[in-house]
């Protein structure tokens, strides 16, 4: 250990690193410890501590409401995605399949599109197919940035998995809509879980979409935003510190499931 | 009467290249079947075909006299053993076997019964709740074993399955095979690389080369008569002679072998007389003493290697008349070492003329 803190290299690597941390937890920090003041300003010193903001916040009719809107988004896109990225990991693991590598880039492709591009691009679609803004268009925007998420999950699973545990369950009776739902859908279960996760926070997280194709049902991002824009108050701080605390425990959680299921 | 399995002129074509070639194979009921080659031989390409993995591109495959040629596995009674066992991992031992059991139909309590009796039948009734990859390489062996016999299926196919076990282990399972399929009254069809695997367990060994069948029969008689070079040296090992036909007396010919007559078996079809042929002889066919002997076949020649193997010893003697034969002798032969003087000789009926 002493030989590694005298090589200037590391000591130089190793306070960059926790300068890092810093800047990445500090922010986090002020805005949990701001969420405690019992003042209406967002500044030092904190001179006395109350929970008054998060009572607020969970009596505020409006939050509820938000909240509640965007789990239900984050439920429908989950599901959608789900089901979208297993068909197509299935179909670009298949072998006998032509074009497997171009049906996983295209799969693949609204990852890397810049959400601001889609986003246009798809309010352009909707008004072109005739199909308002509101739940349903915003339903279309998330999935289609979602399904990568659950392609790649399911496709990294689906190539660790034997190929013969299909072969073994059509010899013993299954056809392939059985082996399916018996052998191929267990088998995937971790990985998927760690998918839905991820498709489920980042519906629940996404604003550019959101913002293109909502109508005047506002989701949790846009209320934040919203309040914003009427001045900052500790409720806000409050607000998303909540979902800092949930979404941060949801991540990790899947996060583990998903390197577990690596194994 | 009716075999349970027939192949009839079956042929596998993967593009250009032919796979299996005309397989004729007639199983008999309760039979072990061997199906032995090298890798690429055609006999893992047969297996699954009869699995429904594979479909023949000609010929038909009937099972229990109906004709499976083109029905998928799951609408075939046939299970099989894979060379990985394939568990599901996910599920539990028990849940492994009941697997097809389950979508059998079969009531709960009848699978549970029937689980549990397969479990005894391996000794593994301690361990219906554990999951697969908490067994051993044997025990996971077995499971895969009584998962694919849990069904009742008219054959049970074994794609190498001992292949992935060591030594030791392999031996023992083996043995253990051999007895379930005694107990079982099963057919079953076993593909594999390993001669000695092939003629411990089996009553029936084809042997296979290049998508073809190059002899077929029961362990002794594929050992002591092999009608050509490959299964020669495929099964054991063997000195080849190459005499000229003399005479041929029934299924006895009479050959000049560098101006020795000798006389040897034939197993194939009728050697022309004046036609050169091959005569294979088995290493521990072969004596060797220091004086010379009073035998018919007594040839004068030097040792050229000596070889120790533990239960026997493996002498290289070179004749007079320029050939080298290879003997398997006791380890009291270990009084004959390189250099020294030796005769030797064989039974002639240990002697057989090869079709190539």
């Amino acid at each position: 250990m002493r030989l590694y803190m005298k090589n200037p290299q590391n000591v130089f690597l190793t306070g960059f690193y926790w300068a890092f941390v810093a800047y990445l937890f500090v922010p986090l920090m002020l805005m949990t410890a701001m969420s405690f003041k019992d003042s209406n300003f967002i500044s030092f010193p904190i001179d006395s501590f109350t929970m008054k903001w998060y009572v607020q916040v969970v009596q505020d009719e409006q939050f509820l409401s938000a909240v509640g809107y965007s789990l239900m988004i984050a439920f429908i896109v989950t599901v959608v995605a789900t089901a979208i990225g297993v068909w197509i990991a299935l179909l670009a693991s298949n072998e006998a399949i032509w074009g497997k590598a171009l049906i996983f880039a295209l799969a693949c492709l609204p990852a890397v599109v810049p959400g601001m591009i889609q986003a246009i691009s798809m309010r352009i679609f909707i008004r072109a197919i005739d199909v308002p803004t509101g739940t349903f268009a915003i339903i279309l925007g998330h999935t289609v940035h979602a399904v990568p998420f659950v392609v790649i999950m399911a496709m990294t699973r689906l190539r660790s998995m034997p190929s013969n545990l299909v072969d073994a369950a059509r010899d013993l009776g299954a056809d392939n809509f059985i082996a399916f739902f018996r052998v191929t859908l267990p088998y995937l279960g971790p990985a998927l879980v760690g998918g839905m996760i991820f498709c489920a926070l980042t519906s629940i997280d996404d604003f550019v979409r959101t913002f293109f194709l909502g109508g005047y049902q506002t989701t949790l991002p846009m209320l934040i935003f919203a309040k914003i824009s009427g001045g900052m108050s500790p409720e806000i701080n409050a607000m998303a510190t909540l979902v800092l605390i949930a979404t941060g425990a949801i991540g990790l959680y899947a996060e583990r499931r998903v390197r577990r299921s690596r194994n | 009467m009716q075999p349970l399995v027939h192949f009839k002129n079956v042929n596998k074509y993967y593009g250009k290249s032919l796979a299996v070639n005309n397989l004729d194979l007639q199983i008999e009921r309760g039979k072990f079947v061997t199906l032995l080659g090298p890798s690429g031989c055609g006999k893992s390409t047969s297996l699954r075909m009869l699995g429904g993995f594979e479909t023949p591109s000609s010929g038909t495959i009937t099972l229990d006299g109906k004709d499976v040629t083109h029905l998928p596995p799951h609408r075939r009674n046939v299970n099989i053993v894979f060379q990985d066992y394939a568990l599901f991992p996910h599920l539990t031992v028990g849940r492994n076997i009941a697997f097809g059991l389950e979508l059998k139909g079969m009531p709960s309590e009848k699978i549970h019964a029937r689980v549990m009796e397969l479990l005894e039948l391996v000794e593994l009734q301690d361990y219906a709740d554990r999951m697969p990859d908490q067994l051993s390489g044997g025990q996971r062996q077995r499971v895969a074993l009584m998962r694919a016999l849990a069904p009742d299926p008219d054959v049970l196919l074994l794609d190498e399955p001992l292949s992935a076990l060591d030594a030791k282990l392999r031996h023992q399972m083996q043995i253990e095979l051999k007895s379930i399929q005694e107990k079982t009254g099963k057919t079953f069809l076993f593909v594999t690389h390993d001669q000695e695997e092939a003629l411990t367990m089996s009553d029936l060994i084809v042997v296979m080369n290049k998508g073809r069948v190059e002899q077929m029969g029961d362990p002794h008689a594929l050992y002591a008569r092999p009608v050509n070079r490959f299964v020669a040296t495929f099964i054991g090992e063997s000195n080849f002679l190459d005499a000229v036909v003399r005479s041929v007396d029934g299924n006895i010919a009479t050959l000049d072998w560098c101006g020795h007559i000798i006389h040897a078996t034939l197993t194939g079809p009728a050697a022309k007389v004046g036609s050169h042929v091959t005569v294979a002889l088995r290493p521990e066919a072969i004596y060797a003493v220091s004086g010379q002997p009073d035998r018919k076949i007594a040839l004068p020649g030097k040792v050229t290697n000596r070889l120790f193997k533990g239960n026997f010893t493996a002498l290289t003697v070179g004749l007079h008349e320029g050939q080298s034969l290879v003997a398997q002798l006791d380890p009291v032969a270990l009084a004959h070492l390189e250099g020294d003087d030796v005769w030797i000789g064989w039974r002639e009926e240990d002697a057989v003329v090869l079709a190539d």
